[in-house]
């Protein structure tokens, strides 16, 4: 490929405008954020290095801990059910029927909606007057439930809203993994007398086995990220029991104007990520070529 | 018994995704009064366009709708120029450092925009971008995941065609735009998408990046109904499906591509 003649030229050119945007909006946004973390930044009272006080300070902050306890609250309730669902999912829409196809397009819709959309319909159906499921509770006898206002439910709401926006992309990583199980595998094991349960077992789930690593990291990474749907269905309430670490992060920032405390707090999750994301590389790595 | 039994469960699943998409519509279509009583009504006594003729006429919604357009075909235009020049670079010039180059890229994608508010908002104040659609944009221009696709799929193109084309004297720009940008049209098709959508939902940068509400993307406006209309549900709902009309759109006509584009970078990324 030296036939065109200046590579370097060419090289340079090319990959000019795509670094220079990543490495001003990108690169250099992260390598900032760890040195403001050590810092005490109040817009009223200047810039002044702190070391480590503000990690300290985290982690004897009971909002903190609180917020970073409801995100892993998240993860840990949103992860399974999104998993699961998008597995079933996959399994009724990689059939070729015309149900299949259809059941696909309502299962994806949903993630195709932003998540402000998604909070405001669901602040709706879920709200306790007049809200669809509330309604439907008392037609069929039974109490309305506080669904956004008892803080034993509200997280719970807040997964449900999340598994109906997003559980349909878990069903596509789901059905692209399906759908590469050569088909001779199924024949044989039809031959072989197995029934669909074991085929299941015996064949889907643990060929699979590369594409559900993929969908819990891309889970996990998703629910540690989650902010919008509390934001717009909770406001982080009641009492602050869904208030989320990015959440946190953000009133930290822009309500209390504490810059350097709130990037200190950005980076813990951004080493938690960082970790998820390390473990999903190596795990992929054959395939960077 | 057992085909009814999966069947069954078939049914509450679809069902359980359908209804609410339903009652989205229907609450739209619903005068307020018939919103907000204690028994449930499927549908007024007649279906009306009240809620999004008083969307669209007495809230900023257009607007926002405007920006949201202008920003998102900014973002993906801008996207797919800068990710498919990098990515012509990462698959076919040879050179040293190329795989540490690519591993650079790739990093990015495991930056979380929402560990970066702090950063970029002391970043685009010093620029005295805050509060401009610009700096709603600039942020997602490098995508770094469409560098991966784009990588990935440049390298599955021949270069065959490329090489008859130097010996006939063409430079590197017109390979790049006359062979390797149409033969990789899919997946740039799934880059843009991507980036479209992407943009077109972003929420938390945008909430902070824009303080004035006449320059607020339809996502962030969305958020903003429910604090001015507080209980006049059947319009929030009216101003929810306007505001997600371009996605309705993009899924109708190309559900294909974006399918193909999550598998791509799902099963490889």
């Amino acid at each position: 490929m030296h036939l065109a003649g200046h590579t370097k030229r060419d090289i340079i050119l090319f990959s000019a405008p795509y670094l220079l945007v990543y490495l001003v909006f990108l690169a250099f946004p992260v390598v900032y954020g760890i040195y403001l973390s050590f810092f005490d930044w109040n817009i009223l009272s200047g810039k002044a290095f702190v070391g480590l006080r503000n990690f300290v300070q985290a982690f004897s902050d009971e909002k903190f801990k609180s917020s970073f306890f409801h995100t892993l609250q998240f993860v840990g309730l949103s992860t399974p059910i999104l998993i699961v669902t998008g597995f079933l999912m996959a399994l009724i829409s990689v059939r070729p029927t015309k149900l299949g196809k259809a059941a696909e397009s309502i299962f994806f819709l949903p993630y195709m909606f932003s998540t402000t959309v998604v909070g405001t319909l669901w602040a709706w159906l879920l709200q306790k007057n007049f809200g669809l499921v509330n309604q439907l509770l008392q037609a069929i006898g039974l109490k309305g439930v506080g669904w956004l206002t008892d803080p034993n439910v509200a997280m719970l709401s807040i997964v449900w809203a999340t598994l109906w926006w997003t559980a349909g992309f878990n069903m596509i990583l789901f059905s692209a993994g399906m759908k590469q199980i050569p088909d001779e595998i199924y024949e044989s094991a039809r031959l072989d007398g197995a029934g669909k349960f074991v085929t299941l077992t015996r064949i889907t789930i643990p060929l699979l086995k590369d594409t559900t690593l993929l969908v819990v990291i891309l889970q996990i990474i998703a629910s540690f990220k989650v902010f919008g749907q509390v934001y717009v269905m909770t406001g982080g309430g009641p009492y602050g029991t869904t208030r989320v670490l990015v959440q946190y992060v953000y009133e930290t920032g822009f309500n209390y104007f504490k810059l350097g405390y709130a990037s200190a707090m950005s980076m813990v999750l951004f080493v938690v990520i960082l970790v998820i994301s390390a473990v999903q590389l190596l795990a992929s790595k054959d395939d960077v070529q | 018994m057992k085909k009814i039994l999966l069947n069954m469960v078939v049914a509450v699943l679809i069902a359980l995704w359908l209804v609410p998409l339903l009652w989205l519509i229907i609450t739209s279509l619903k005068m307020e009064n018939d919103v907000v009583t204690d028994h449930l009504t499927l549908f007024s006594a007649a279906p009306t366009f009240k809620n999004y003729i008083k969307a669209l006429t007495t809230t900023p919604i257009k607007q926002w709708l405007l920006n949201s357009f202008f920003v998102a075909s900014v973002t993906t235009v801008l996207t797919l120029f800068l990710d498919s020049t990098m990515a012509f670079v990462l698959s076919r010039m040879r050179f040293r450092g190329r795989k540490a180059l690519y591993l650079f890229v790739l990093a990015g994608m495991m930056a979380p925009f929402e560990s970066m508010i702090i950063q970029l908002y002391l970043e685009f104040n010093a620029f005295k971008l805050l509060n401009t659609l610009a700096a709603v944009i600039i942020p997602r221009l490098a995508l770094p995941v469409g560098v991966f696709i784009l990588t990935q799929f440049f390298n599955g193109i021949p270069t065959a065609l490329e090489e008859a084309a130097y010996i006939d004297g063409a430079s590197r720009f017109k390979v790049f735009t006359s062979i390797i940008l149409p033969l990789g049209k899919s997946a740039m098709f799934a880059v843009a998408i991507l980036s479209f959508i992407g943009s077109w939902n972003d929420f938390l940068w945008p909430l902070i990046a824009i303080s004035n509400s006449a320059k607020y993307t339809v996502t962030v406006g969305i958020a903003n109904f429910q604090g001015t209309h507080g209980t006049e549900y059947a319009l929030i709902m009216a101003g929810a499906v306007i505001a997600s009309i371009p996605q309705i759109l993009i899924f109708l006509f190309f559900r294909k591509n974006i399918v193909q584009g999550i598998a791509m970078t799902g099963i490889k990324g």
